[in-house]
């Protein structure tokens, strides 16, 4: 019953939002970055234990670069003071590859698939799968995102296996299996400026997201509502802020809800 | 005689003023940046007029400057795009313009299509319709307008050889606005 409403709240709200923009908090559109720029990202989350209260806070601080025109890869490291100081538990490479763009003025419709490799090294405490941070493993998946003038919609479905992770720290979360798929569904609106101008217009976003997951042997779930406002400064920076919180908990995580706050800083022509 | 020789060898000149990009795939600014600065990174690219809100980019050029449009076109595909509407405004000095057939134009080969036979003096301005400067759409309603392989594959084929053009040469097929 609980799952039937969380479902008619997923497509009621979807359609409500259809004006925005494709450069979502959350989760990657299929859009790729331009070729030769280079972009720097510093992504902050604070998240509570639902059990302790406690906040924990996890840096993804990261590299990202746009190869060629359907090509870019990121490099993450992963620092979170979980287990009381703040430390380097790992990294993780991922790459994104346009493979089909349909593009019109002002409207696109462009699919991509993506992989992710990471590695943690701190101890596995949760069912639920989380290659930013959490579990060592793999991810493969495919985006698709609809651009129609202001609006955005973008719909991800992945794969992910958890291997163990370093430092002697197993994927003990019997019944929960090591495989996932994962899933969201974002739509972001462009809510300023009214008209465009000049670069140096502040752009301001809203989005909402839903991300979740599905444990491949219990069918255990969780999903996710996540709302974010971004700002895009001088046509080249932007920060994002963020508060995701459970709607479905059924698959565990240790800390299901809190903030983002995230700052990027984009090169174009970085090099010859 | 020698005289008289070079003048015939000269190809017709005029002189592009302008070109005027319109991108598609995209509406915010900073996916337009992108393209703004890509544009900008060409070495003979003078200026660039980006207007934001219409995806539109307008190029001036250093004089005396060769112009390849297809390296404007790849560089708007490099920022992650595609090209919707390429505009070439140019400055004709009487030049005989006839439907359906190619003339060199400074050391570039056109294939003006859906056009009166005329001389043309004067700015005017033509639209590129080969493939990937117009949308799939555009590019496939255009093709009634030439029987020749040119069009399809961009570069002269044996259709093309009997007007001079040697095989394999670039061809741009524009239609007159």
């Amino acid at each position: 019953m609980k799952n039937f409403i969380v479902t008619g709240i997923f497509l009621l709200i979807v359609p409500a939002f259809i004006q925005a923009q494709e450069l979502f908090t959350y989760t990657e559109p299929a859009s790729n970055m331009p070729a030769k720029s280079i972009g720097i990202r510093l992504t902050n989350n604070l998240m509570e234990e639902s059990v302790t209260g406690k906040q924990n806070y996890h840096l993804v601080p990261e590299l990202m670069w746009g190869l060629y025109r359907n090509l870019m890869i990121h490099a993450q490291a992963y620092i979170s003071n979980r287990n009381n100081s703040l430390v380097t538990e790992g990294g993780g490479v991922y790459f994104k590859y346009r493979f089909y763009s349909l593009d019109e003025v002002h409207d696109h419709f462009r699919m991509a698939f993506y992989g992710r490799a990471s590695f943690n090294n701190s101890d596995v405490h949760q069912p639920a799968i989380d290659m930013v941070g959490h579990n060592s493993g793999y991810e493969a998946g495919l985006v698709s995102t609809k651009l129609i003038k202001r609006t955005a919609i973008s719909g991800i479905i992945s794969w992910l296996h958890a291997t163990d992770n370093g430092g002697g720290n197993k994927f003990n979360q019997l019944p929960a299996g090591r495989n996932a798929m994962g899933f969201s569904l974002s739509a972001g609106r462009l809510m300023l400026p009214r008209e465009y101008t000049s670069y140096d217009q502040t752009n301001l976003n809203f989005m909402i997201e839903m991300p979740g997951q599905v444990n491949l042997k219990t069918g255990a779930m969780f999903l996710d509502l996540a709302p974010s406002v971004q700002f895009i400064f001088l046509s080249k920076m932007r920060l994002d802020f963020g508060y995701r919180f459970p709607l479905v908990k059924d698959l565990g995580r240790t800390a299901d809800k809190g903030f983002l706050l995230r700052f990027e800083y984009n090169i174009f022509n970085a090099y010859k | 005689m020698l005289f008289a020789a070079i003048l015939i060898a000269v190809s017709t000149s005029a002189q592009v003023n302008k070109i005027s990009i319109q991108a598609s795939g995209l509406t915010c600014s900073l996916c337009s940046n992108a393209i703004n600065k890509a544009l900008k990174s060409v070495e003979y690219v003078d200026k660039v007029y980006a207007d934001i809100k219409n995806s539109s980019f307008d190029i001036s050029f250093k004089p005396g400057s060769q112009i390849d449009f297809d390296q404007l076109k790849k560089k708007v595909e490099a920022a992650g795009f595609f090209v919707a509407k390429f505009t070439v405004f140019m400055n004709f000095d009487k030049v005989k313009l006839e439907d359906d057939a190619h003339i060199v134009i400074n050391q570039v080969t056109y294939h003006f299509l859906n056009i009166k036979d005329s001389n043309v003096s004067g700015e005017h301005s033509f639209q590129v319709l080969d493939k990937g400067y117009v949308s799939a759409k555009t590019f496939k309603k255009n093709a009634i307008y030439t029987k020749m392989d040119c069009y399809k594959t961009g570069v002269a084929g044996t259709c093309c050889t009997k007007s001079g053009v040697k095989e394999g040469n670039r061809i741009y097929h524009v239609m007159l606005l």
